[in-house]
């Protein structure tokens, strides 16, 4: 199977001097496409640099990471914005929905900023919401939606442009246990579908549903579990 | 995707409504002040370039410089000129008119049969005068609603008498002047009875001239330039004894007029515009802080730096287009009420408005660009972070 990211000696410092702090320092990491993988650790390990230069929202100070066989680091903003509209899919914490802007618009940005014409990006995402059994929502604004809808608004907008990788930043941490239980279902189905998913995540409970499990501390990766792989 | 982001900039000044309009209060205003000022300036002067226009284009006016030099036989001969359709003589001079009520120094302008046709008086009351060749050398007099008023004449005082010098005239008419400037009293009589009574035959003062065409006005100038010359044995252009005018220099000079005031007061009024711009820019760059976080989301959904600014740039002139338009309608509005107020006659010109509109829009983009060049720097990973 092909690296869908690579990471090789990468380090992410901040500030310079002795105010110098190493986010990352030396790390190499790879994924492979479909896989479904979970980065742990507690908070100031690095886990937010790490989904950071995997979402190809940063640079790294050294080193070399690769998306999609991409190397960031020779890309250039168009470029670099391009590659996280075809094969990332960001999920976040907050869910991070366009404010005063209805389900199906939110699902429709990124394929508008693809170039696609309103009518077919309206069409793509009212089927994504569909999918997601928020058909009846499509035309509700965030304020008007519950926690784990807005969630799901949200995966369906990191879906509708049908990226390689679905990046996830603690997509649990802001619901209830029968919501967040919902979004972890679906990222289950996702990765059955040949998604690569990519959990950032510090719930151990989270991380157990993955399949296989980086542990990160001080800018390190500390244990590469990969127990939890199914045979 | 300028669609697009003209739809995003739409909505969301539809979401905040309140806000934009006050962002949008100083072009308002800046607009307003714009279109009314400068159709103040346009039919303040168009009322007076109207009344030179009555005068008309193609009339001439030869006027003797030096006494009794301007002849009976010259006027014969600027008659018969190529390009000359009708001339009418006038001998002008003042004199003391009265009646019982009172006696007034006025304007004392002779005129023969001709006069009524190229000068198109209005009457007040009554008739001009006779035309008929018959009845030319009677003692007939028109006044001006002027003089009519300093006799303490009314609309019945038709065929009432009043003495010019030591002779009695009939009022036959009182013509309206209030439209006129110099509203001094003017009484007219024929010119027969002002050689009669009053002036020395064969001399006059002006000879008035309509030309057959517009086209031929400065040649017909020209050719009667030289006639008269020649026809006084002066060799020197210089030192000619007679002028002769037309309606053109004064409407060119007023045309000057009008366009210095038009600038003036726009020019003003284009300062207030260029403060509004700055009223944009402080809210957009407002704005853009409080939507750092979407600014982010933007970004790390697939917009690029050059969408982001897009979006920004057309939020701020949709801003300025629509203020601009609100001040069109708000300054014609001004411009009516001013114009009723003023008694001029209110003039639409679309040249303004879209200049107006143009100006607003510019300024939009001028003031928009640092904003929207702001929200596009922003680094997608602190905009996001950004609380």
């Amino acid at each position: 199977m092909a690296a869908v990211v690579e990471i090789k000696n990468v380090s992410k410092i901040y500030g310079e001097g002795l105010s110098e702090v190493r986010a990352l320092d030396d790390v190499d990491l790879t994924i492979e496409e479909n896989e479904f993988v979970a980065i742990v650790g507690p908070s100031g390990s690095g886990k937010s640099t790490m989904m950071n230069l995997i979402g190809c929202l940063d640079k790294p100070t050294r080193g070399i990471v690769k998306i999609a066989g991409q190397d960031v680091n020779e890309l250039n903003d168009v470029k670099l914005t391009q590659l996280r509209n075809y094969a990332i899919g960001f999920v976040f914490q907050q869910f991070f929905l366009l404010p005063k802007t209805t389900a199906v618009d939110n699902v429709s940005t990124p394929l508008l900023y693809r170039g696609l014409s309103s009518k077919e990006a309206k069409e793509k995402s009212l089927a994504m919401l569909a999918k997601l059994g928020l058909a009846d929502r499509s035309d509700h604004q965030p304020t008007q939606l519950s926690g784990g809808q807005q969630q799901r608004v949200a995966i369906a907008r990191a879906l509708v442009t049908d990226p390689t990788i679905i990046l996830a930043d603690e997509p649990t941490g802001a619901l209830d246990s029968q919501s967040g239980e919902q979004v972890m279902n679906l990222m289950e189905a996702l990765h059955k579908e040949g998604k690569t998913i990519i959990l950032i995540t510090h719930e151990a409970e989270v991380a157990n549903r993955a399949h296989r499990r980086i542990t990160l501390k001080d800018g390190k990766i500390v244990s590469d579990d990969r127990s939890g792989q199914k045979v | 995707m300028i669609f697009v982001a003209a739809k995003l900039a739409l909505s969301r000044i539809r979401a905040t409504k309140t806000r934009s309009a006050l962002t949008t209060l100083g072009i308002i205003i800046g607009t307003m002040a714009l279109i009314s000022l400068v159709s103040i300036a346009q039919g303040a002067t168009r009322g007076i370039q109207s009344q030179f226009q009555g005068l008309g284009a193609t009339n001439l006016t030869i006027s003797a410089t030096v006494p009794n030099t301007l002849t009976l036989d010259d006027a014969e001969a600027v008659a018969s000129q190529f390009g000359v359709e009708l001339i009418t003589k006038q001998v002008r001079t003042s004199a003391v008119v009265g009646n019982e009520n009172n006696q007034v120094r006025a304007s004392l302008v002779a005129v023969d049969e001709n006069f009524s046709e190229i000068s198109e008086p209005s009457l007040f009351v009554g008739s001009f005068l006779p035309t008929d060749k018959g009845l030319q050398n009677v003692r007939s007099v028109v006044l001006s609603s002027t003089l009519a008023l300093d006799l303490g004449l009314t609309v019945d005082s038709i065929n009432s008498k009043v003495s010019i010098g030591n002779t009695e005239y009939l009022v036959v008419g009182i013509i309206d002047d209030s439209q006129g400037f110099g509203s001094d009293g003017i009484a007219y009589v024929t010119l027969e009875s002002a050689y009669r009574y009053f002036a020395k035959s064969p001399y006059l003062s002006s000879i008035s001239l309509r030309v057959a065409d517009e086209n031929l006005v400065s040649s017909v100038t020209g050719s009667l330039t030289s006639l008269l010359l020649n026809r006084h044995s002066i060799s020197n252009a210089s030192d000619a004894d007679f002028v002769i005018t037309d309606a053109s220099a004064i409407l060119e000079a007023l045309n000057t007029v009008q366009s210095t005031l038009t600038l003036l007061l726009g020019g003003i009024a284009s300062i207030s515009l260029i403060v509004g711009g700055i009223g944009i820019m402080n809210i957009m760059l407002v704005s853009v802080r409080e939507r750092t976080r979407e600014i982010g989301i933007r970004r790390a959904i697939g917009a690029r730096q050059g969408q982001i600014l897009t979006q920004f740039l057309i939020e701020a002139i949709v801003l300025s287009l629509l203020g601009g338009i609100i001040g069109v309608i708000l300054g014609e509005i001004v411009a009516v009420l001013l114009a009723n107020l003023g008694g001029w006659e209110f003039v639409l010109s679309w040249a303004t408005i879209v200049a107006a509109l143009g100006f607003a829009m510019l300024v939009g983009i001028l003031f928009g660009v640092w904003p929207a060049r702001a929200a596009s720097r922003l680094k997608p990973v602190e905009a996001l972070r950004f609380e």
